[in-house]
């Protein structure tokens, strides 16, 4: 049973390249990718799972660049919420083989890990909105702006950082009193 | 606890850099958003989860005979939320499960209890060490877990099963001690002997009567004392041979603990000698306490590997004593035991040997084939007369193979051996 929902994740992270362009090079690509999963799901084994995923991923970034279709972030964050729950289920599958499974053991597990690809899926979305509403308040403005911007950004999370983590090692701290 | 990453995240880290390579190489955003759940899944899936996990590890039995049952439960008493706890019980080679599993998986909520059950079977004798499980706690998508080993050490001992003997060696002397063995020697009895004239002191109940008529004068019947004997098992450990839990060694033990129970039943003093790589006794004595004492002598009976070759005549008379039946149990591997056979049967002890075959425990432990025949064949060939051999220097063998019942092979003797007996 488990193998069979490794199995519909692999067919699906496999076929979601050749569904944006079902050229030759992409098909050989799937070809080995799925090869590759089903030894994985037979094997349970989580490196050729993995393996499998990489190939379909590079099948997936050239499938965009030939194909230059509109980003579709519906697509990629089901690309993306599959490659987290496979990897989890192919990893629980390999150690739990031959083993006693107590009762809502999976039922646990499925809503632990449908909780963090819901996780995935709101930043996937809070991170697209922020997108456009910068793209819409950066309309015209040049490369070196933006540059700027995410410097500056970037510069307030490594403040942000450093001030959290002086902060909790104060308050950690035995008074010098 | 500490909390270890596992060698998922090597599989998380790798799509996400690809993701994030291939953004960077093609310019599209896609692959940036098909990193995004697993770099949330890497953020929130190392989070350690609970562990406080409280475990009661019960054994049903701590002693057993060989291929009985024990069942082994673990109550799990959770404290906290522990969303998935793996659990292994390692079980020595010797056990087998005969139900339910010795490795689970359970996610418990706070305050709840779970019960985990096992049966065990245990294949041969043995001192069945359970340490108590170890435990594997999980993070939610397996990056992170935490081990420790809950340590509740239990002994179980698995005594040689006893098999009811009818044909057991007779001793051919008898101890002062009453039994069940007629002596020779007249006195107070049930068994019948001779007829001779009355005299003063004699009871009335003893008067023949019938010769009494005949002779004219009065005649008394005399009766035969019923007697213990002193038996000592010589247990052989210089040698082994077979597949484990059927090993000569534990043929012969289970012998011996067969042997034991059925004298002691006989009111008969029993005694041990471990004659191998170090000489282990327990002293002849009767009783159920004796049995006990014997088969936990028994269950540690194993070859002990040693150039020193120990005699016989290190034993005491104590243990050893003169009058005593001595069966040897052994597979007649060693020239060391033949040798303290032979010495003990020349200083006229009472002896019988069992002689273990280790041909067929051989023939268990390696694969079949046209050879192996062969090999088996020329063994049992050149056991046989060396078996006629020593049968010829004054040696009673019970040639016994180990499949058949012991009974069986101990029938045969019960024909051969003379059902006098010398002294009282």
């Amino acid at each position: 049973m488990i193998r069979l929902a490794i199995a519909t994740l692999v067919v699906l992270v496999v076929g979601i390249p050749l569904a944006i362009l079902p050229a030759a090079p992409i098909s050989w690509l799937a070809v080995a990718a799925a090869a590759t999963g089903g030894v994985g799901v037979l094997a349970l084994s989580v490196s050729l799972v993995t393996a499998s995923a990489t190939l379909s991923l590079i099948g997936y970034a050239l499938a965009l660049s030939w194909a230059r279709p509109d980003a579709d972030p519906v697509v990629s964050v089901i690309l993306g919420s599959a490659l987290v729950l496979v990897l989890a289920l192919t990893h629980f599958a390999r150690r739990s083989e031959g083993a006693m499974l107590g009762p809502g053991v999976m039922a646990g597990l499925i809503r632990h890990w449908l909780a963090i690809v819901g996780f995935g899926v709101v930043a996937a979305v809070v991170l697209t909105l922020g997108g456009v509403v910068l793209s819409a308040a950066l309309v015209g403005a040049s490369l070196p702006v933006v540059v700027v911007a995410a410097a500056l950004g970037a510069a307030l999370t490594v403040a942000g950082v450093i001030a959290l983590v002086t902060t909790a090692r104060d308050a950690d701290a035995p008074s010098r009193r | 606890m500490s909390w270890q990453p596992t060698a998922l995240n090597a599989s998380f880290l790798t799509l996400v850099g690809w993701a994030l390579f291939l953004a960077v190489f093609t310019g599209r955003p896609d692959l940036v958003m098909v990193a995004i759940p697993l770099v949330v899944a890497l953020a929130l899936g190392r989070r350690p989860t609970g562990s406080a996990l409280r475990i009661e590890h019960r054994v049903s039995d701590d002693r057993l005979l060989e291929d009985e049952r024990a069942s082994v439960t673990l109550t799990l008493h959770a404290d906290g939320p522990v969303p998935l706890v793996e659990l292994l019980e390692p079980l020595p080679p010797s056990v087998r499960l005969e139900r339910g599993r010795a490795h689970a998986f359970f996610s418990l909520r706070a305050g709840e209890e779970l019960r985990w059950e096992m049966t065990l079977r245990c294949a041969g004798r043995q001192r069945l060490q359970l340490g108590g499980p170890y435990l594997r706690f999980w993070g939610p998508l397996g990056l992170v877990a935490a081990e420790a080993r809950h340590r509740a050490p239990q002994t179980v001992a698995v005594y040689p099963q006893l098999t009811p003997l009818r044909h057991l060696p007779r001793p051919l002397r008898t101890q002062t001690f009453v039994g069940n063995y007629v002596s020779p020697v007249q006195g107070e009895g049930i068994e019948p002997g001779d007829i001779r004239p009355f005299a003063p002191g004699d009871h009335i109940r003893h008067v023949n009567w019938r010769a009494t008529l005949r002779l004219g004068t009065l005649h008394v019947t005399q009766h035969h004392r019923e007697r213990n004997a002193d038996v000592v098992l010589l247990l052989d450990t210089l040698s082994d041979v077979g597949p484990g839990g059927a090993t000569v060694v534990d043929l012969a033990a289970r012998a011996a603990a067969t042997l034991a129970g059925a004298y002691l039943a006989r009111k008969d003093r029993v005694g041990l000698i471990e004659y191998g790589g170090q000489l282990r006794w327990v002293k002849p004595a009767a009783g159920r306490a004796q049995l006990q004492r014997l088969l936990d002598t028994l269950l540690d009976a194993s070859v002990v590997f040693t150039y020193v070759t120990r005699d016989v005549d290190l034993i005491p008379p104590r243990i050893l004593p003169p009058q005593a039946l001595v069966v040897a149990l052994s597979p007649l591997l060693d020239p060391r035991f033949v040798r303290a056979a032979t010495d003990l049967a020349a200083r006229r002890f009472d002896l019988v040997v069992i002689a273990v075959s280790p041909v067929a425990a051989v023939r268990a432990a390696v694969r079949r084939g046209r050879v192996a025949d062969v090999a088996a064949r020329l063994w049992t060939l050149e056991r046989r007369a060396q078996l006629d051999e020593l049968r010829r220097t004054g040696l009673t063998i019970v040639d016994w193979d180990g499949v058949e019942p012991l009974d069986a092979a101990l029938a045969s003797l019960t024909r051969r051996r003379p059902r006098r007996v010398l002294a009282g």
